[in-house]
Order: structure tokens, then sequence, then C-alpha cells
């Protein structure tokens, strides 16, 4: 459901994602494409230059010269930039404190892609859609009281969903146990994808 | 610095040389009609709408959902989900408004059309300072939203200035003044209104240069690491050449030197013409150069 105008969700939904559990075996960025876009299985995102799904898949090496992965995603802002750009209000927050996107009123003009700091749109090449997370079949996964696909495949419970403001909720108790940051939390956009930093 | 996730916004985004003619070409219209309320010539009002039109078009092109346009406005306008916080949304009332406007403007300058008395109001609107006046303020507006078009793209960091805004006026400015120069080689602008901006044309290339190196400066020293990439691409990096050559040398330059000589030596009407086109270009690389530069912020470093 649609959030309207001064209206407060009712959850906040949001992802955890413990980057000291995760074995970068790259099963939630195949869950992930497979569930919301099977059609682009095999195909690339050009801009990315990687497997075109809602996660991607950042890896560096630190100052120590160790390899470091990045797993970014939709952070399901709570001041979303891309909700705020979006000139007919495709982009929306839903009830659940997610942000999604309302295909009916989208023109395609990629001002939602470029108004994203975290870089987590992908132009589907087909519809022409700006893609992210959660696709319409995680949301329906959701609505039906389940885990999304990437919590669903993970192996190494790397990964959580849940809502926030439910101190009950498996990612409310984690966030209390274990360290977390977020990214790029100076933009101000109230992101709600959460990086555990110690394994659980 | 070894950035991982460096990610140009012209590779996913794909706002590049199509958007950069879009903003050129909404620029030129949007101070082209500042410039029409002083001097009310066919030609000027005629590339105004052409310009519009080509702009828009070239904006429409760009949509990777150009055919659901005609739906997601009835729908927008059924559940009213326009959204007042986004300057695109703005972007569409003042482009609307303004390329109304201008084809009045247009049907009062042919005079084959004025004598059907049925579209004798517009020459009638085209003599009234207050219409005037509105077509001026909207072609400004537009010229303002296309600098806060960018400006508000909060994933690109080195567009997050205010100072885009200013310098896409000056330098929409600028064209406007090199459109009024060719129109004086063309024989369908007056010499004082040629004279005047040759002055009005060295002033705003000042100012322009101002900007430029201010918005490069301040993006390099002080920006985000993202800001920083952005502006290094366009002093040093890839992009250098069109900054250096096309936006700075071309564009401010050539029209500057041209202007001085004209001053001393006289116009000699050749010279206009390359300073004109010069300074067309310059406009143009620049909108391209900051668009292209245009990088998302690392999260991993």
């Amino acid at each position: 459901m649609r959030l309207r105008r001064g209206q407060k969700p009712t959850r906040r939904l949001a992802h955890i994602w413990n980057e000291a559990n995760c074995t970068a075996c790259g099963a939630c960025i195949i869950a992930c494409t497979a569930t919301n876009a099977p059609e682009m299985m095999h195909r690339e995102e050009k801009g990315w230059k990687s497997l075109a799904s809602n996660i991607r898949r950042i890896e560096s090496v630190n100052a120590q010269g160790r390899p470091t992965m990045l797993l970014n995603q939709c952070q399901h802002c709570e001041d979303a930039p891309c909700v705020h750009t979006c000139p007919f209000g495709a982009v929306y927050y839903t009830d659940d404190g997610l942000v999604a996107i309302d295909e009916r009123l989208c023109i395609g003009c990629s001002y939602c892609v470029s108004a994203c700091p975290y870089n987590v749109r992908w132009k589907h090449p087909d519809s022409g859609l700006p893609l992210k997370c959660m696709g319409n079949a995680c949301l329906e996964l959701v609505a039906a009281r389940q885990q999304p696909a990437c919590v669903q495949a993970c192996p190494a419970n790397a990964r959580d969903f849940g809502d926030l403001n439910d101190p009950n909720s498996s990612v409310s108790q984690t966030l209390r146990r274990l360290p977390s940051r977020l990214l790029l939390e100076k933009a101000g956009t109230k992101p709600k994808y959460f990086i555990v930093e110690s394994a659980s | 610095m070894n950035v991982a996730d460096l990610t140009f916004q012209s590779d996913v985004a794909h706002w590049s040389w199509t958007i950069a003619l879009f903003l050129w070409f909404v620029g030129i219209a949007g101070m082209g009609s500042v410039a029409y309320y002083f001097s009310r010539k066919a030609p000027l009002a005629i590339t105004i709408l052409a310009a519009m039109v080509i702009g828009l078009l070239l904006v429409f092109s760009h949509l990777t959902r150009w055919w659901n346009l005609p739906i997601s406005l009835f729908y927008a306008v059924l559940e009213f989900s326009f959204n007042f916080q986004s300057w695109m949304f703005w972007g569409f009332l003042i482009l609307g408004i303004h390329v109304v406007l201008a084809a009045v403007v247009v049907l009062a300058n042919l005079p084959f059309l004025q004598r059907y008395w049925f579209l004798r109001w517009a020459a009638v609107l085209n003599q009234s300072n207050l219409f005037l006046g509105l077509f001026a303020f909207v072609g400004f507006m537009a010229t303002v939203y296309s600098g806060f078009l960018i400006s508000t793209a909060a994933g690109v960091p080195l567009w997050n200035t205010a100072l885009i805004p200013v310098l896409w006026v000056i330098s929409a400015s600028v064209a406007t003044v090199a459109v009024i120069e060719l129109f004086y080689v063309f024989g369908w602008a007056e010499e004082r209104e040629a004279a005047f901006g040759l002055r009005l044309g060295m002033g705003l290339d000042v100012m322009k240069l101002l900007a430029i190196v201010a918005f490069i400066h301040i993006s390099l020293t002080v920006g985000t690491m993202g800001a920083q990439i952005g502006a290094e691409r366009m002093f040093s990096g890839d992009l250098a050449v069109m900054t250096w050559v096309g936006v700075i040398g071309i564009g401010i330059f050539v029209p500057l030197v041209i202007g001085a000589y004209t001053l001393v030596a006289g116009k000699k009407k050749p010279l206009l013409v390359v300073s004109a086109v010069a300074a067309l270009s310059g406009v143009l690389f620049l909108r391209a150069a900051v668009l292209l530069a245009g990088v998302w912020e690392p999260l991993v470093i």
C-alpha cells in the first residue's frame, strides 16, 4: 500500500547483511535475478559490468592488501532521494517502510537512477524500468509473510530481513547484539540496509 | 586511490550527449526569450521555438518508457500523484508553458498567418509588455530548471552544487548573445544590438570563466570523493581536452580575443561568425563535460 503524505509506515522493514558470516558465494545475487528478473539470468548490466541483479557485488583490496567485498542494494531509505525526484510519483514509500515503483506511472526518465547515492538502480533493457531491490516477486513473498529470495538462498545465514519497529524481530535482536554500520550515513537519506560487522 | 566501484553516471543513467544537447537547446530558447523582450524579431522567435521543439524531442527520445507517457500522465492526473518536490515535474510544467508561449510569439511574427483574422490575437499579445515579460520570465525559469535538474540529482556528488544553475544561466546568456551576433551577420539584427551584445558577451565570458574555475576548484578541494574524482576527470583526466580546449579555449578565449580585437579594429563579419560558433560550441561542451564527468560516490575504497 502506498504511504500517503504525512502518514507513518506501520512497519519499518529492513535488510541486514552480515559481512563476517558472508562467504561471498553469490547465491543471493543469483537468487535475486532468478526470482525477480529470470529473463536477465544470462544478460549483463552494462553499466555495472556484472549480472543484472538488484544486489551488486563490489570487490576491492584494503590498505593492508587484503581482499574486501561489499554487497550493495537498495537501502530503502526513509528520506529517499529517488522518491523526491520522481516527477509523477512512480517511486513511493509503502506502509511497510519500503521504497517501491509503480510501473504505470514510470516514463523511464532515469532521474531516480542518477538521484540514488548508492547507485543501486539498473535499467531493464526490455521494459526500460529502473529496477532495484525489492523486485515484484520478492514483494509478493514478503506480502505472503515469507523472507525475500536472497535471505532464503543464503547458505551462511548472512542475510536477514524484518521489522525494525518490532523489538522481537530477528533484525532488531541482531542489531542490538552486534555492531553494525550504514553506508553513506552522512548523505542524510536515513538508509535501512545494515551491515553487521561480526559473526553471529 | 583504489576505488573499486567507480561507476560513471553516463554508463548507468545514460545522461550524456542527448541530455547535454537538450540542456543546450533549453538554454538557448530560455535566455533567447529574455532577449526577445528587448529585440522582438521574427528570426529570434523562430529560433526559440525551434530550439524548444528540438530540445523536447531529444529529451523525449531519451525516455526509456516514452510510450508510457500518456498512460502515466492519465494516472498521475487521476490519482493526483504529481511530485511537487521534483524539479523534473516543474520542468514538465515550465517547458510546456514555454513552448506554448513561443508558438504564440512565432504566430505573431509570421505575416502570412496574420492574414487570418482568427490568428490576430497573437499579434496583440506580441505587443503586450506583460505577455512578453511573462515569456521572458518563463524562459529564464526554463534555464534555471535545467540547472536545478542536474544539481538535485543526489547520486552524482559533482553536480550537487548551487553553482550549476548559475553557471547554466550565464552560459545560456553567452549562447543567446552568440545567436544575436549571428543574426547581425545575416542581416537580421541591428548594429546597435550587435555592439551591445559584443560587450555583454565579453563580460559574460569572464563571469563564465570564473564560475567554471569555482566549480572545478571547490569540487577538487573540498568536495566528497565522488565530486573530486569528477572534477579531476574534467581538470586533468579523460575529459581534460574537452574542458581546456572545448569549454575554455574555444568557448571562452576565442570569443574574448575576437571581442577585444573587434573593439579595437571594428567589426569583421567572418570573425563574428567564428566567435559566435565558438561560443555556442563552448556552451555545449560545458554541459557535456559536466554531465560526462559525473561519477557515483565510491562505497568501497
